[in-house]
């Protein structure tokens, strides 16, 4: 894992802000909720207590109890107390098995006898049965002034009117249905509702005029629909409110034929059709009143006892909630914190008492949107995580940039130090010895080995001059000895020591010679003037006398170019070229051919010499032209202190270029590259 | 009478060798350790040669500064570096200053008292003009093999010894290649290749003063040298 990579995910812990962000903002949210929640029942038991005794304002009409219970004589209601002067009664807000709530419809229903159309609230159908076999649902509802009746009645046999004009002849019957309520007078009225088809029909009124003769008129105001369906038939009944007093009711006449005998059952007495329940709506004015109440993303709801919402008043979330949404980030943001099917909206609810704070006489329920502090939390969620993500990128590119610019320093320090290796001393400056921080210490402590690690190459390359010389007083000392032995008077039996120790000396010599190499090589590059010259016959020249020398070797020199100008020194050319080929020849078998190749590249000559013979090791090819190297097999009389490849180096370097070891292609052998700058330079 | 040949050598042993030898060869030796011991017995008598090493005890350019002062007493006198110094820029400033040749220890004592012979032989040469001499031309080369003297065009080239040897054994056959160990063996020094170069360098030079056309010592690559007409 690379300092890199590792720095980067140390910049990653950073983003633990955010997260600490996304808590936060949590936090703060249910904290804001709390504070909307109490403020909200704040508001909610205000509006109860504004509408405390206020029925009147909640329900359309007083809520007396139905005359079920007292209107035994079926005579005429005593006109009902007002609720002002009498002591509210509980039941009076309690539902009756017989009362009816609409529901408050979002929209007309079309009067078709679907129930599609209606609101899929199964708590709000109210069921009358009279048996198993006879039983219908009723569900109700309130639309701008009109009431929106849906029956759903259960009849193996639905039998229909006969139609034509003769309704009141018995033998006509088919299955009826009655409505029955008090009208805003409070006189009671009933209509019938009978269909010879299926279909839109008018609802009918029968009219005792004169003489007791009983009459049917049309009531065109009562309109509805009749359509098979279910397990029976459904009716859908249109009446306008303005029509409907306190009370309403529904029976069902099933007949199995027409003009049987019918089975009556519903809400209203079927004797004489009196209703038993009560139709329980809100006061018109409710709405309105509510409505004062609103602010942005509040609605209002006014609810009976029972939870059937009465009338309700609603704002929209404000003109903020009209711009485009929340923006993007905040969006994505609100992902990671909320948490999914949490509910968006604070409700509160809170009684409405009668005036005496003895009786509920209804529910307020406030609720409010969640828009007001989602918003809130959002803009200051977007503001704070996107502070964190921007520290957390900025601290995660610092972080990496760092990361690359230590690992850059590191390289550039691993690079210095492996070629301060290679490239034998030498090395003035390092890189980053003058930081300071660590690195720098470790610049300054490579800095340190390496220049004494250069001190001591330099001791040893100048240890060989140094010690030629040294040796060179004893040995002229012992061969001038050797040369006045000569010329005494020797005894036959001694002449074998005395040229056995000249021998010595003679070796000695060569090895003195050989350990002054390099330092005279030294001496005549500084010495060295530079012409201009042609390569190639040089060499030419210079291989074919090595024709000569090596017998045992055949040489090849190949050439591109008839002629390869180069500003340098003939002399040392050809003595690196002595020494390539000193070397290819050690390392080549008897017989073997050796090549010599010059070629262009760039600016540059190129002297390749490429010998078979047994491959350099790897860790051995930076190495062969340094100092004191030697690798050579066991050496015979032949002095190799290896310095030779080295003076290669150092004739290379003194032309601007260098020289390199490899092995060919193949693996049959050495090659041996030294590049020459052709153009002049300045300087040894 | 004997020649005077004197040695001055800080090393005891060479020294005795070296006086040994010369005494062998019949010559008067005279030897000495130091530059003022040298010079004052030089004040009284100068000898007939000089055979001087560079450093002399304490002091490591002694033999240059000995030299100088011997020349200021004679223009004459042959004097012969002798030295375990090896750097051509020694050999640049001994030869500069007027010695007749540069001799590392390396040399046997059988070519040192040859080199001591050969050089009185130029001097006695030098001294008896007129005499016919064992001359070989090249071209405007004259190499007076008495004297050791090479002349071009007529003009005096001043060369030391050993490259006198080195010139001679290339141009008595003109065109042939002379290895560097053929012209070690003429000169009769040992010597490593790179000081082969510089004295053909040198000689070059030499004649390249008096005729800066001077091509006639040619070098060929990889094999050694030779001599052009």
């Amino acid at each position: 894992m690379s300092l890199r990579l590792k720095l980067l995910l140390l910049g990653l812990a950073t983003l633990v802000l955010p997260w600490a962000g996304c808590r936060y903002a949590r936090e703060m949210e249910s904290a804001l909720r709390d504070g909307e929640r109490d403020s909200l029942q704040g508001v909610a038991q205000t509006i109860a207590a504004s509408l405390q005794g206020r029925t009147d304002l909640m329900y359309r009409q007083s809520l007396p109890r139905a005359p079920a219970e007292n209107a035994e004589g079926g005579g005429p209601e005593p006109p009902a107390a007002p609720a002002a002067q009498r002591p509210t009664d509980p039941d009076d807000f309690r539902r009756g098995p017989y009362d009816l709530e609409p529901l408050t419809l979002a929209a007309a229903p079309p009067l078709d006898g679907y129930i599609d159309d209606w609101p899929h609230e199964a708590a709000a159908w109210q069921s009358f049965a009279h048996d198993d076999a006879h039983q219908f649902s009723i569900l109700t509802g309130v639309h701008e002034r009109m009431l929106y009746v849906l029956l759903d009645v259960h009849d193996q046999h639905p039998v229909f009117d006969a139609g034509g004009n003769n309704t009141l002849d018995p033998q006509t019957f088919g299955d009826r249905v009655w409505l029955a309520f008090e009208d805003p007078q409070g006189e009671q009225q009933r209509v019938l509702l009978a269909a010879s088809a299926p279909g839109p029909f008018v609802a009918r009124r029968i009219v005792t005029g004169e003489y007791r003769r009983q009459s049917v008129v049309f009531e065109p105001r009562i309109r509805g629909a009749w359509r098979p369906g279910g397990a029976g038939y459904r009716l859908e009944v249109r009446v306008p409110l303005s029509m409907l007093g306190n009370a309403f009711g529904v029976l069902v006449d099933d007949r199995d034929v027409r003009g049987g005998p019918a089975v009556s059952y519903g809400t209203l007495r079927s004797d004489d059709l009196h209703t038993m329940g009560r139709l329980i709506l809100a006061s018109p004015e409710l709405g309105g009143y509510l409505a004062q109440f609103l602010q942005p993303g509040l609605r209002l709801a006014v609810a009976t006892p029972q939870g059937r919402v009465l009338a309700h008043a609603e704002a929209l979330a404000g003109p903020a909630s009209l711009d485009s949404g929340p923006p993007l980030l905040a969006r994505l943001y609100r992902r990671f914190v909320d948490t999914p099917g949490e509910r968006q909206v604070v409700q509160a609810r809170a009684p409405i008492y009668d005036r005496d704070r003895e009786v509920v006489v209804g529910t307020l329920e406030a609720t409010q949107t969640a828009d007001r502090w989602i918003r809130l939390r959002d803009r200051a969620l977007t503001r704070m995580l996107n502070l964190t993500v921007f520290t957390s990128l900025v601290v995660v590119t610092a972080m990496f940039a760092f990361a690359a610019w230590l690992a850059l320093r590191l390289s550039r320090l691993r690079r210095a130090s492996e070629s301060a290796l290679t490239r034998s001393g030498l090395v003035t400056s390092f890189p980053e010895t003058r930081a300071r921080d660590e690195l720098g210490d470790v610049a300054r402590s490579f800095g340190t080995l390496l220049s004494r690690l250069d001190e001591y190459t330099q001791y040893l390359r100048t240890l060989a001059a140094k010690l030629a010389h040294e040796i060179r007083t004893p040995l002229t000392i012992v061969r001038s000895s050797l040369d006045n032995l000569e010329s005494e008077q020797v005894p036959a039996s001694a002449r074998a020591y005395l040229e056995r120790a000249r021998q010595g000396s003679e070796r000695l010599g060569t090895i003195l010679l050989a350990m002054g190499a390099a330092t005279r090589v030294e001496e005549s590059i500084a010495n060295a003037e530079r012409v201009r010259f042609d390569l190639v016959p040089v060499l030419s020249s210079a291989v074919a006398a090595y024709r000569t020398a090596f017998p045992q070797r055949s040489f090849q020199f190949e050439c591109g170019a008839g002629s390869m100008p180069l500003t340098g020194a003939p002399d040392l050319i050809v003595q690196l070229l002595d020494k390539l080929i000193d070397n290819a020849v050690d390392f080549s078998p008897p017989g073997a051919s050796i090549t010599v190749r010059l070629r262009e590249e760039g600016t540059a000559a190129v002297i390749e010499v490429d010998n078979p013979g047994p491959a350099l090791p790897l860790h051995l090819q930076g190495r062969v032209f340094e100092s004191l190297w030697q690798s050579r097999p066991g050496s015979g009389a032949d002095v190799h202190l290896g310095l030779g490849l080295y003076i290669v180096r150092l004739i290379a370097e003194f032309h601007g270029g260098d020289a390199s070891a490899g092995n060919l292609a193949d693996g049959t052998g050495v090659r041996m590259v030294v590049r020459l700058r052709r153009q002049a330079i300045d300087g040894p | 009478m004997k020649r005077l040949v004197a040695i001055v050598e800080d090393e005891p042993a060479i020294r005795d060798n070296y006086a040994a030898a010369f005494a062998r060869e019949g010559y008067a030796v005279r030897a000495f350790a130091n530059r003022s011991e040298a010079m004052a017995a030089f004040a009284a008598r100068l000898p007939d040669m000089a055979v001087i090493d560079i450093s002399l005890q304490d002091e490591p350019e002694g033999g240059f500064e000995l030299c100088r002062q011997l020349r200021a007493l004679s223009a004459e006198l042959p004097i012969i570096f002798l030295t375990a110094r090896d750097s051509e820029l020694d050999a640049v400033s001994g030869l500069r200053l007027g010695a007749d040749d540069f001799l590392t220890k390396d040399l046997s004592l059988p070519h040192l008292t040859a080199r001591v012979n050969a050089l009185f032989r130029r001097v006695e040469a030098l001294r008896r003009p007129n005499t016919p001499a064992d001359v070989l031309r090249r071209g405007p080369l004259t190499l007076d093999t008495e004297r050791m003297q090479a002349l071009w065009d007529g003009q005096v080239v001043l060369l030391s010894l050993t490259e006198f040897w080195i010139v001679h054994a290339l141009a008595r056959h003109p065109g042939h290649v002379r290895n560097r160990q053929q012209l070690m063996d003429a000169a009769s020094v040992v010597l490593d290749d790179n000081t082969i170069t510089s004295h053909v360098k040198r000689i070059r030079r030499k004649f390249q003063a008096l005729a800066p056309s001077f091509d006639a010592l040619q070098t060929v690559y990889g094999m050694g040298y030779r001599w052009v007409e």
